[in-house]
Parts: C-alpha cells; sequence; structure tokens
C-alpha cells in the first residue's frame, strides 16, 4: 500500500486492457477471415459447377448435332429423290457451323490435361466433316450407288469415332468436376484447421484473461478485506481508547471531587473552627486583630463554598453515596437555578445500588442533555423520567424547546453520550424536529447479578 | 425542659478528622455546661462508645471509614434512643439530609458553620428540638420556593387549618404527640389523627419528611 498502489493500479490496467482489447481483435479478426474464406469457397463451388453445366451442354450440343447431321446425311445419301435436297445441304452447314462455335466455347477454358483429347476431338470433327464433303457432292446416281456402303462403312464409324472422343471428353468433364470438388473439400478442411487454431488461440487467450483477472480480483478482495480488518481493528482501538479515557477522567474527576470535598472543605472547616477558637481567646478590646481574624474567616468561608461547588460539579458525592436518583435530583436542582428551566426528575423502581458504569454514564448523559437543554433548546421545561425494568435501565429526557434535525446534526456532545451508552451496550435515539422539541431516549441493559450485589454505603476518601 | 445547671451535656465527638475533632474539643469545652466524654474516628467505634460511656449527644460525621455516620446514626438511634445525634458534615444537599433525618438525627450542621452553630444546635437537639445550619435551611427553603413557582402548583401548605399548623410545628419541633397533646391540651389521640392529616394533605410519609418539609417552609429552622 501506500505510493507504490498507483503504479500497481495502472499496470493492472494496462494488462486488462491489453488482454481484453488482444482477445476482442482476434475474435474480430478470425470471424472476418472466417466470413471471407467462406465467400471464397462458395464463389468457388459456384464457378466449378458452372464451367461443368456450361462444358456438359456444350458437349451435349455437340453429341446432338452429330446425330442430327448423321440422320440428315444418310437421309440425303438413301433418298436421292429427297424433295429439299439443297434445304438438307444448307442445315449441314449451320449443323457444322453450330459445333464449331460449340466446340470453341469448350477449347476457351481447358486445364492442361483437357488439352489433348479436345484436339483430337476438334481434329476428329474435322476429319468427320472433310470425309462427309466429297459425299455431298455426288450425283443421285452416284448417291444410289454408292450411298448405302457409304453410310455403313464412313458415316457410322466416323461419327462413332467422335462420339467416343465426345464420351472421353464427358468424362475428363466429370473428372474436373470432382476434382474441383476435391479441390473444396480440401479448402474446407483447411478452413477447419484454421478456425480450430483460431479457436485455441481465444480460448487459451481468454483463458490467461480469465485466470490473471481472477487472480487480481482475488487479490484485491484479499486486500479490501485485510484493509478492512485493519480500519475495523483500529475503530475498536479507537472505542476502546476513548472509553478508557472517559473512564479515566471520571476517575480524576471523582478523585478530585473527593479530595475537594473531604480533605480541602474539612481543613477549611477546621481552620474555621481554630479561627473561632482563637476569636474566643483573644481579647474582645483587641479590635484589629478581631477584624483580622474575621476577614479571615470569610475568606475560609467562601473558600469552602468554592470547593464544596467545585466537588459537586465535577461529581457529586450522592452519586456514589446514595446512587442514581438523588444525583439526578441535586442536578435537576442546580440546572434548574442555574438556568430557570423547570427541570423535574421522575423515578421508577430505580435501585440505589446500580453498578457504578451504569450510574456514571446515566448521570453524564442526563448532565450533557441539560446543558444541550439550556444551550441550544430554549426550553421551559425539562422532563427527565428513570425507569428500571428487571433487564434495563430505561432513561429518557425531554423538552420543549425549538427542536432541530436529528438525522443531520449530530455534535461532540451528542456523540459522546452515545459512545458512552453503547459501551455499555445500550441503545441512544434522539427524536428531534425543529419546533416540536427534543427526547433523548437511552436504554441501558443492566446484569441482573449485579443489581442485586452491591449495598448502598457511603464511602470514605 | 433544660437540664440542670449542675449536670452537664455529655458528648461523644465521631470525626475522622483529627484537627476537626480536636478544634471541636477546644470549642466545645469552652462552654460550661459541655462535656466531651469520648472521641471516636470512625463508624464502628462510634456506634461501640455510644453504648459504653452514655452519651447525651453524639456529634457526628457522615464520610467516616467502616461505618458511615448515617449507619452509625441509625445503629445508635436503634440501641439508644434518648442519645440525641447531631450530623455535623460537609454535605449540603437534602439528600443527605433527608437521610440523616430518617436515621434517627436531630440536627444537620455544615461544618464549616459548626464553630458558629453547633453549640445552640446542641442545646436544642438535648432540649428535644430539631436544629439546622441556617445555610442548609437557605437551600431547603430557596429550593422549595423555585419548584413551587416553576411548577405553579398550589402551596399545599394552605390547605391546612391553623390547628394542623400549630401541631405541624410542635411535631417538626421534635415534640412527641404525647408532648404536642400535653402543649395544646389535646387528646394524645386527636392529635394523631391531626397527624395523620397533615402527613396527607402535604403527601408526605413520614416525621423526617415532615420535618424537611418545615424546614423548607421556613417554620423551623
Ligand atoms: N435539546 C436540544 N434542543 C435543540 N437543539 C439541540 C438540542 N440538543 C442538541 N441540539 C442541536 O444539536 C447540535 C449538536 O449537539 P451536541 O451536544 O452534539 O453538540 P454541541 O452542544 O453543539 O457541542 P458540545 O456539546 O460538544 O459542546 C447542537 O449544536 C444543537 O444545534
Ligand atoms: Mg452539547
Amino acid at each position: 500500500m501506500g505510493p507504490a498502489e498507483p503504479v500497481a493500479q495502472s499496470r493492472t490496467r494496462l494488462v486488462l486492457l491489453a488482454g481484453f482489447g488482444g482477445l476482442l481483435a482476434l475474435m474480430a479478426v478470425g470471424g472476418f477471415d472466417a466470413i471471407q474464406v467462406l465467400r471464397q469457397i462458395q464463389s468457388r463451388n459456384v464457378q466449378i459447377r458452372q464451367v461443368f453445366l456450361t462444358r456438359n451442354r456444350a458437349l451435349e450440343h455437340i453429341r446432338s448435332s452429330l446425330y442430327l447431321s448423321g440422320t440428315v446425311v444418310r437421309d440425303y445419301l438413301l433418298d436421292p429423290e429427297l424433295a429439299g435436297a439443297a434445304d438438307e445441304l444448307g442445315r449441314l452447314r449451320t449443323l457444322r457451323s453450330e459445333m464449331a462455335s460449340a466446340m470453341d466455347a469448350y477449347g476457351r477454358s481447358l486445364t492442361a490435361g483437357e488439352a489433348e483429347p479436345v484436339q483430337a476431338l476438334q481434329a476428329g470433327l474435322t476429319a468427320y466433316w472433310d470425309g462427309l464433303e466429297p459425299a455431298l457432292r455426288w450425283s443421285p446416281q452416284q448417291r444410289r450407288r454408292q450411298g448405302y456402303a457409304f453410310v455403313q462403312r464412313v458415316l457410322l464409324p466416323r461419327r462413332a469415332a467422335v462420339l467416343d472422343l465426345a464420351d472421353r471428353i464427358a468424362a475428363l468433364n466429370e473428372k474436373e468436376l470432382n476434382g474441383g470438388d476435391e479441390r473444396l473439400e480440401e479448402m474446407f478442411g483447411r478452413f477447419r484447421r484454421r478456425l480450430l487454431v483460431m479457436l485455441a488461440a481465444t480460448l487459451s487467450m481468454g483463458l490467461v484473461l480469465a485466470a490473471v483477472a481472477a487472480s487480481h480480483i482475488l487479490r484485491l478482495e484479499r486486500q479490501s478485506a485485510a484493509r478492512y480488518q485493519l480500519v475495523m481493528r483500529a475503530q475498536n482501538e479507537l472505542k476502546e481508547l476513548s472509553a478508557r479515557l472517559v473512564k479515566a477522567q471520571e476517575e480524576e474527576r471523582r478523585a478530585i471531587s473527593r479530595e475537594l470535598h473531604d480533605e480541602v472543605g474539612q481543613s477549611l472547616s477546621a481552620l474555621l473552627m481554630e479561627l473561632g477558637n482563637l476569636a474566643a481567646v483573644v481579647p474582645r478590646n483587641l479590635e484589629p486583630l478581631q477584624r483580622h481574624l474575621e476577614s479571615i474567616r470569610k475568606l475560609a468561608e467562601s473558600s469552602v463554598q468554592v470547593a464544596r461547588n467545585m466537588s459537586l460539579l465535577l461529581r457529586p458525592s450522592m452519586l456514589d453515596d446514595f446512587g442514581l436518583v438523588p444525583a439526578l435530583e441535586w442536578q435537576a436542582r442546580e440546572s434548574s437555578k442555574r438556568t430557570g428551566m423547570a427541570v423535574s426528575v421522575e423515578a421508577d423502581e430505580v435501585s440505589d445500588n446500580l453498578p457504578d458504569d451504569h450510574n456514571t454514564c446515566v448521570y453524564r448523559v442526563v448532565q450533557e442533555a441539560l446543558h444541550n437543554c439550556a444551550r441550544h433548546a430554549q426550553a421551559h421545561s425539562v422532563r427527565i423520567r428513570v425507569r428500571q425494568t428487571s433487564r434495563h435501565i430505561l432513561l429518557s429526557i425531554q423538552d420543549d424547546g425549538r427542536g432541530f434535525d436529528a438525522r443531520r446534526v449530530r455534535g461532540l456532545g451528542l456523540v459522546g453520550m452515545e459512545e458512552r451508552v453503547q459501551h455499555l451496550g445500550g441503545s441512544f435515539q434522539v427524536k428531534s424536529e425543529p419546533g416540536r422539541g427534543t427526547v433523548l431516549e437511552v436504554e441501558l441493559p443492566v446484569p441482573k447479578e449485579l443489581a442485586a450485589e452491591r449495598a448502598p454505603e457511603v464511602q470514605n476518601a | 425542659m433544660p437540664e440542670t445547671a449542675t449536670r452537664p451535656i455529655r458528648i461523644l465527638l465521631a470525626d475522622d478528622h483529627t484537627v476537626m475533632r480536636n478544634g471541636l474539643r477546644l470549642l466545645l469545652e469552652r462552654q460550661p455546661n459541655l462535656e466531651v466524654v469520648g472521641e471516636a474516628s470512625d463508624g464502628r467505634e462510634t456506634v461501640r462508645l455510644a453504648e459504653s460511656v452514655a452519651p447525651d449527644v453524639v456529634v457526628l460525621d457522615i464520610a467516616m471509614p467502616n461505618l458511615n455516620g448515617i449507619e452509625a446514626a441509625r445503629q445508635i438511634t436503634a440501641s439508644r434512643p434518648e442519645a440525641a445525634i447531631v450530623i455535623l458534615s460537609m454535605h449540603s444537599d437534602e439528600s443527605y439530609v433527608i437521610r440523616a433525618l430518617k436515621a434517627g438525627a436531630r440536627a444537620y450542621l455544615l461544618k464549616d458553620s459548626a464553630e458558629g452553630d453547633l453549640i445552640a444546635a446542641i442545646h436544642a437537639i438535648s432540649e428535644g428540638k430539631s436544629f439546622f445550619s441556617p445555610a442548609i435551611s437557605r437551600i431547603l427553603v430557596e429550593d422549595y420556593m423555585r419548584q413551587l413557582e416553576q411548577k405553579h402548583v398550589e402551596d399545599t401548605y394552605e390547605l391546612l387549618t391553623a390547628r394542623e399548623r400549630e401541631i405541624l410545628q410542635l411535631l417538626a419541633e421534635g415534640k412527641t404527640n404525647k408532648e404536642v397533646a400535653a402543649v395544646l391540651n389535646l387528646s394524645v389521640y386527636t392529635v394523631e389523627t391531626h397527624r395523620t392529616h397533615i402527613l396527607q394533605k402535604l403527601n408526605l410519609h413520614n416525621v423526617p419528611e415532615l420535618i424537611l418539609y418545615a424546614v423548607r417552609k421556613g417554620i423551623i429552622t
């Protein structure tokens, strides 16, 4: 603790910030990357399928055109009286150019393994058409004579050869598709691994962070618990100290009060007596001496009075000699005499041998309360009530003064009263509102055995 | 009923303060018809001496070791009721006065006024009367007057009849019912009835309280 604390605090803050920031960044990057890869895979997939379909369509086209052209040529050769022979030839030409453009389209996107069979197909096609070409220029007689044989020997085998080529290419295309799928699969695999790594990194970082944060929090908790205990101990020590001080002060007051009353007062009284004895033996006619004796007597008398008053104000002897109630009654009279307030004491069943601490506590609380009534309350009358039950002493001090906001205002006087009461395990309450007077209520527990223990006795100094 | 001039009043002095005791002895022995027959410095010794030397008057301090003066007064009153007790104390509070009266003391003096008052007090109590230091009377009267004033209550003394007031004074001076009956020429029974009424009207419970009341009212001093 002390000056090192802010440094440690800023360091842990930095660590936590970096930890959480890093974790969040990692998660964001991972997520972004995953989306990117997924998009790639998807477009790749679409592309592969598109290529396959386009090529397949081209091949189908070639194949169907091939069949169609075969049929057209056969019809042309085997049926010399064909009405629209010229039309047939036109159709053939169209078919050829269509096939060529389909072939062109196919040839545009080729992988290395495909080039050779595609070229072979192209060559086959060219050969096919070139083989047909002479027969198309035949006269009807030629066609009738050699038509059938041409169809059997040239057309069908060539067509079969070209179809074979087309089949091979179709197989290749299929293979290409499968290969694409495999590559996709591979990409997926890579993606999965990456995701796993990412996840592992995020998780472990999160774990580390959680551990750091948890240990930090635990440390903080331990520290605050230790500090709380420290504060509590200090507070208790302070309370104990203040109680001891109060007790010591009380003892001091008691001792001085006794000393004043019994020693100073008695000595002065004895002095007065001796003065009287002296005056009796000094002849009446020694005027100056008698005058001096008289003034000494006056002085001693007023000194006795001072000693008596001081003694009572410090701690009235009634408290120790007769118990609480006579002391309270004296105080009420005294306060009344000094301030003009009507102070009444109503005591009910209060035993005269309460523990000394209780007597002192109640007496001092009443003293302080009367002090407040005189100083702050502008009260006309104060009512002090003391009652003893089997377990408690109940005290209330009620004035009809101007009151105050008891929830807000607290001075040393009230705090001191409360401390005295709490030290004996009692409760202390102030009930007051501006304009409504004030009631102090005290409840002190009395140990039963203590209440019956001591007998009242007038003590001597 | 003054004692015969030939027989001096026998006095027992009880105080733990030697200087005080010596001063008192000096003061008393200057008087022609007073005789100090014993001195005690604690409560028990006082009670013992009160038995053995049979004093007419015991001058008792309150704060004494072993047994305080009030307890000693109680025991002496019980064992030798004929001994009149005057309390001589530093304490001026009424709680001491009332307790001393209840314990059987007839007079209460402050030590600082002993020199002037003790002789008079001894004579008064040996005649069966009460006596209080003027300082004490003054304190009691003032307190009482202030209480009446502050509480705005009716003075209960006004409730008493003239006869009752007469009887109150005699009782407070220390006379017994029989003596009062003799003085007023009434029957003891009538006096007793009056006494009961007086205590009721004044809300008092016993003679010591009645004496204290009388002092407060300034009826006796
Ligand atoms: N009976 C009362 N009537 C009206 N106000 C009161 C009364 N008692 C206390 N107070 C108010 O509460 C405040 C605190 O009182 P408290 O006795 O604690 O301190 P204090 O009297 O001001 O100072 P101290 O008692 O230490 O000399 C007072 O200043 C006063 O304003
Ligand atoms: Mg105060």
